[in-house]
């Protein structure tokens, strides 16, 4: 059974809340900056963070998320858009919609390798401490925590499913159609599967007292809220406080 | 009064037939208790209404009575009265992980934790369940990446912390290798010696020949026979019921069934074990 991989980078190494924090500013921020520059600089930015930061790797899965979304962007506004037209090669491209699928792709690209970046360097422990810290009651602490846990955990299933799937000779890669063909069959295991385990885990954890009632859980080892942490926490609050004013004066 | 009583008990799940039909036994204390059968007989689900998880968490409808310390687990007030007295233990321990821990450490505080045990206290009885199991040298190890009998043994580590009072294992060694196995089967024993009461489902009739003071035979969710493990498991009720027995005693009613009627001497009780078979047919 293959093990998770040890979360790295910045993401996993910071207190909780920040990355968290960072990445709904980038969700605001993606929309808020001035387009297509703003949104095209956010996404770089996040590139040279995920490359300096420790966690290069975050590119990889970003990139096989964000690609289709430029290919069809570009397909959707550039190649199939109307207004003035510029001819670049042998393509003859939409002005207006070259922008415009420049700008979406700035965002989706950046939202993406944000979110890749929190859920690898997602550490749920540390993330749980932080928030009894915080005063978060023990319940929703362990839910968000359990949330933004359960991606890696389905990919981990996903990836054992998919190798049981291939030692029994079903082919799933190759074509299109190949791959279509191999969905069903390893779809339907893995969603039963993960049921079987929602299952399986929720009577292991009623039993180590998730449940228990009239008492407070004790924090294991709460991370330390740096100075750094608090700032780019505030900072990122600022930026997004002022894009909105910026939006409001322009 | 009995650790663990089962009077009258019928159970059903939301979307199947009855499970357990009328099912009576108790568990006294220090003792070891087994439940057996084919599979499907129902041992697990007998395991979870004993937890309280079914139908507590499971759903479907549960007629008669359980206790369990004398309390009834189903209820709210009865779950409180044995908050971390009763320790369950399924044969999948990767699905037992908490997913919360980033060391073996901190997985066994796990519980502790939760019903608000303060940081020293934590400190003081985490070493000391990890080396209870023999696990010790795992402490500072990623819960996930372990080997399946060490996760178990983990697992273990993580209800004995508590220092639970009763103790439901379903299936708790099949995950480990032999000398897993015998760590448990000797913790297992242990505890019951400590005073608790031990409720096991396995269909390995070789660990339950040796770790049982009593069984419970299970057909169908219904309760077929009682009695010490020794007795039962040689007798021909063990292939009527298609739950087998230990692979002497196997290979004991294979020899009777060849023979016939020509050797009195391979007649049922069949002898479980080698000393017995060597014992009997010297």
């Amino acid at each position: 059974m293959s093990a998770p991989a040890a979360p790295e980078g910045l993401a996993a190494r910071a207190h909780p809340f920040t990355p968290l924090v960072v990445s709904l500013a980038v969700v605001a921020l993606a929309f808020l900056l001035p387009a297509p520059a703003g949104p095209l600089l956010l996404a770089a930015l996040l590139i040279i963070i995920a490359i300096l930061g420790g966690d290069p790797r975050a590119l990889i899965p970003a990139a096989w998320l964000a690609v289709p979304f430029w290919v069809l962007l570009f397909i959707l506004h550039a190649l199939l858009g109307d207004g003035p037209m510029r001819t670049l090669g042998p393509l003859t491209l939409s002005v207006h919609g070259s922008a415009l699928a420049l700008t979406q792709s700035g965002r989706f690209t950046a939202i993406i390798v944000a979110s890749v970046l929190v859920i690898r360097g997602f550490r749920p422990g540390r993330f749980v401490d932080a928030a009894l810290e915080a005063g978060w009651p023990w319940t929703s602490a362990y839910i968000t925590a359990a949330t933004l846990n359960a991606i890696p955990r389905f990919q981990e299933r996903a990836v054992r499913v998919q190798e049981a799937m291939r030692s029994r000779g079903l082919r799933v890669r190759g074509t299109l159609i190949t791959r279509a063909k191999a969905f069903v069959p390893l779809a339907l295991p893995l969603m039963l599967g993960a049921l079987h385990e929602v299952d399986e885990r929720t009577f292991a954890l009623a039993t180590r007292q998730v449940r228990a009632e009239g008492v407070s859980r004790t924090p294991l080892r709460p991370p330390a809220d740096t100075a750094l942490d608090l700032t780019v926490r505030w900072g990122a609050v600022l930026a997004v406080l002022g894009a909105i004013a910026w939006r409001f004066v322009a | 009064m009995s650790a663990i009583e089962f009077s009258r008990v019928s159970f059903r799940y939301p979307t199947s037939g009855p499970v357990l039909r009328d099912v009576t036994f108790e568990a006294p204390a220090g003792r070891v208790t087994w439940i057996f059968g084919p599979a499907g007989a129902g041992a697990s689900t007998l395991l979870l209404a004993a937890a309280g998880l079914a139908p507590g968490l499971t759903g479907g409808s549960l007629e008669g009575s359980v206790r369990i310390l004398g309390q009834d687990p189903g209820s709210r007030s009865g779950r409180g009265a044995v908050q971390g007295k009763v320790a369950y233990v399924t044969a999948t321990p990767y699905l037992q992980l908490s997913g919360m821990a980033e060391s073996v450490f901190d997985e066994v505080a796990f519980a502790p934790a939760n019903i608000g045990w303060d940081r020293a206290r934590i400190e003081a009885a985490v070493p000391e369940a990890l080396a209870r199991l023999g696990i010790g040298h795992l402490a500072d190890r990623i819960p996930e990446e372990l080997s399946g009998g060490e996760q178990q043994r983990v697992v273990l580590a993580a209800m004995f912390v508590l220092r639970p009072d009763v103790w439901l294992l379903d299936e708790p060694t099949s995950a480990l290798d032999g000398t897993g196995r015998e760590l448990v089967r000797a913790f297992v024993r242990a505890e019951a010696e400590r005073g608790c009461v031990v409720l096991f489902a396995t269909e390995d009739a070789e660990l339950g020949l040796a770790l049982a003071d009593e069984m419970v035979l299970l057909d169908e969710g219904s309760t077929v026979a009682r009695g010490i493990p020794a007795d039962l498991l040689g007798t021909e009720l063990m292939w009527a019921m298609r739950a087998g027995s230990t692979g002497v005693g196997e290979l004991a009613r294979a020899a009777n069934r060849l023979a016939g009627e020509r050797a009195a001497h391979l007649a049922p009780p069949y002898p479980l074990t080698v000393e017995a078979a060597v014992e009997r047919w010297r």
